[in-house]
């Protein structure tokens, strides 16, 4: 079906949700209620939990959830076939984003399949591809030792909100074009959209945000600036000016895919690092390896899933799957996939080269990946440079935040 | 502005100017070119962007092929050859101008 996305439409087929809407031709040998992403058990480890599905649960198999029913994907290779394969595992509805249907529009380019989707990652390619996030990397370091210079001599953090948070979150708001002294609200926002499973608060936050965007779309087109929303605001495609909704679903797609991605991975990791020193050790002793290093982590500590609805009629792995269903791809779990990634819980920084799923892959493959890549990059060698010794504060509760982005809610260190 | 030119399994001829600075894969990808994914967007970290440089360069002065690029290169989807390149670490400069490479069937 060709989408206008000038012209969005609610999509046709409602998202299957609850007991009530258990299609006929899943076998209930294959149903789960995991409670995933909310659930407690998930949420003790959320990691462990994901990597443990691969001896606890089928390959395949159907998660049923008041948000959503969906076949979920931990294979590697299943995940990979997935998301290259966009005609038969498409994107059109796909989020789970509270739209007005009175006022609809498509999240840019994420909804838009192929041929349509090129068009729109043409206009912010450039801005984030890797030549293109370098011009950033003074800022970024500059910024990474600000933010050390206020904990510094305290001796102690909580890193979530100390660094965390601001260092990805403030360099994100400088590309946008974004006021830093709404970091916070922003930060809540995208919060309330993606760690609650209140529909109400999500549609409230929906319009706060949607009001909120539609101001600074118009404040761009008026005074042009060269942050990607004035960029957006002002683009073309087809050889004509953008529609409305085209710049706000892209605008607002952006808007909530940059803030709590980088920040999650980066808790994470400083948590590991917190716990492991040796580990850390083995960093700071290999710096001509970092890149090497990122990556790992970044297939370790994965935060994020990918959820595709089923456009066709379809068999995998002899699980029958029907136009109309959805699934989702557990990132993290296929990261963990020991049949790619032997034993996937160690963090090993000479594994041969993977395709890994932290940022997905195919054309809706992330678009700040490289950026991610940067930001963690330059974290690790600032902090490490000047905190290297660093430990979780003796008392502290490690909690995960539930949600669809995994990452523990606060990381109190001391050293 | 240099000049490269596509050819893809089928033998359908593209010609395309890509600016000195960008690479190969985005010449291709800007030009809503088939043949050539480039899912990673250019961080020499998929194989999706796989290319076969025309014989008649193979004794001209391109980016030297890394480490990396040999190993993501075994991954491949499409059969490897001496003249395989991942055509995002092919970085263009008007030395290039009329580059020719080929376009496999699968980048997957």
């Amino acid at each position: 079906m060709a989408i206008d996305a000038a012209n969005p439409v609610p999509p046709v087929r409602p998202r299957p949700a609850g007991e009530a809407q258990i299609g006929a031709h899943v076998p209930p040998e294959l149903v789960r209620r995991t409670g995933m992403p909310f659930g407690e058990d998930f949420n003790a480890g959320p990691h462990a939990y994901m990597a443990a599905l691969h001896q606890t649960q089928p390959p395949i198999f159907y998660d049923v959830s008041p948000m959503c029913n969906a076949w979920q994907l931990i294979k590697h290779e299943d995940a990979l076939f997935a998301l290259r394969h966009p005609e038969i595992f498409g994107n059109e509805g796909g989020s789970p984003f509270p739209r007005d249907h009175d006022d609809y529009f498509y999240l840019l380019p994420v909804e838009i399949d192929p041929p349509h989707h090129r068009k729109y990652r043409n206009i912010v390619d450039p801005l984030f591809s890797p030549q293109g996030v370098l011009k950033l990397e003074g800022k970024i370091r500059k910024l990474a030792n600000d933010l050390i210079d206020e904990v510094i001599d305290k001796g102690e953090c909580e890193f979530t909100t100390d660094f965390g948070r601001p260092l990805p979150v403030s360099v994100f708001l400088d590309l946008m074009g974004l006021p830093q002294d709404k970091r916070d609200t922003f930060v809540q926002w995208a919060i309330n959209l993606l760690h609650t499973q209140d529909r109400a608060l999500m549609v409230e936050t929906m319009n706060l945000v949607t009001g909120y965007l539609k101001q600074v779309i118009a404040e761009k087109q008026a005074n042009p600036d060269d942050g990607v929303i004035s960029r957006i605001a002002h683009a073309e495609v087809d050889g004509r000016p953008m529609a409305p909704k085209e710049i706000f679903g892209f605008v607002f797609f952006l808007f909530i895919g940059g803030l709590d991605t980088v920040f999650a991975v980066l808790n994470n990791i400083w948590l590991w690092m917190a716990e492991n020193p040796d580990r850390r050790q083995e960093i700071i002793g290999r710096p001509d390896d970092i890149d090497k290093v990122v990556e790992e982590l970044l297939r370790r500590w994965g935060v994020t899933f990918s959820g595709r609805s089923v456009l066709q009629d379809f068999e995998m792995r002899g699980v029958q799957m029907k136009a109309g269903d959805r699934i989702t791809c557990l990132l993290p779990a296929c990261n963990f996939d020991p049949d790619v990634f032997p034993d996937p819980l160690k963090v090993d920084f000479d594994r041969p080269r993977k395709t890994i799923l932290a940022f997905t892959v195919g054309v809706h493959s992330c678009m700040g990946a490289h950026l991610a890549r940067l930001e963690i990059k330059i974290a690790l060698q600032e902090w490490l440079k000047r905190i290297p010794d660093f430990r979780v504060k003796p008392g502290a509760v490690i909690e995960y935040k539930p949600g669809a982005v995994i990452g523990p809610e606060s990381v109190p260190l001391v050293w | 502005m240099p000049r490269v030119i596509y050819i893809e399994h089928d033998g359908t001829r593209h010609e395309v100017d890509v600016p000195v600075g960008e690479n190969v894969m985005r010449g291709a990808l800007y030009n809503d070119l088939p043949g050539i994914v480039g899912e990673c967007g250019g961080a020499c970290s998929c194989a999706t962007c796989h290319c076969y440089v025309d014989a008649a360069w193979a004794d001209k002065v391109l980016p030297p092929i890394s480490e990396t690029e040999r190993e993501l290169l075994e991954g491949a989807a499409a059969a490897v050859r001496p003249e395989s390149r991942l055509s995002c670490q092919i970085a263009v400069s008007p030395e290039l101008d009329g580059l020719i490479v080929h376009l496999p069937e699968h980048q997957f």
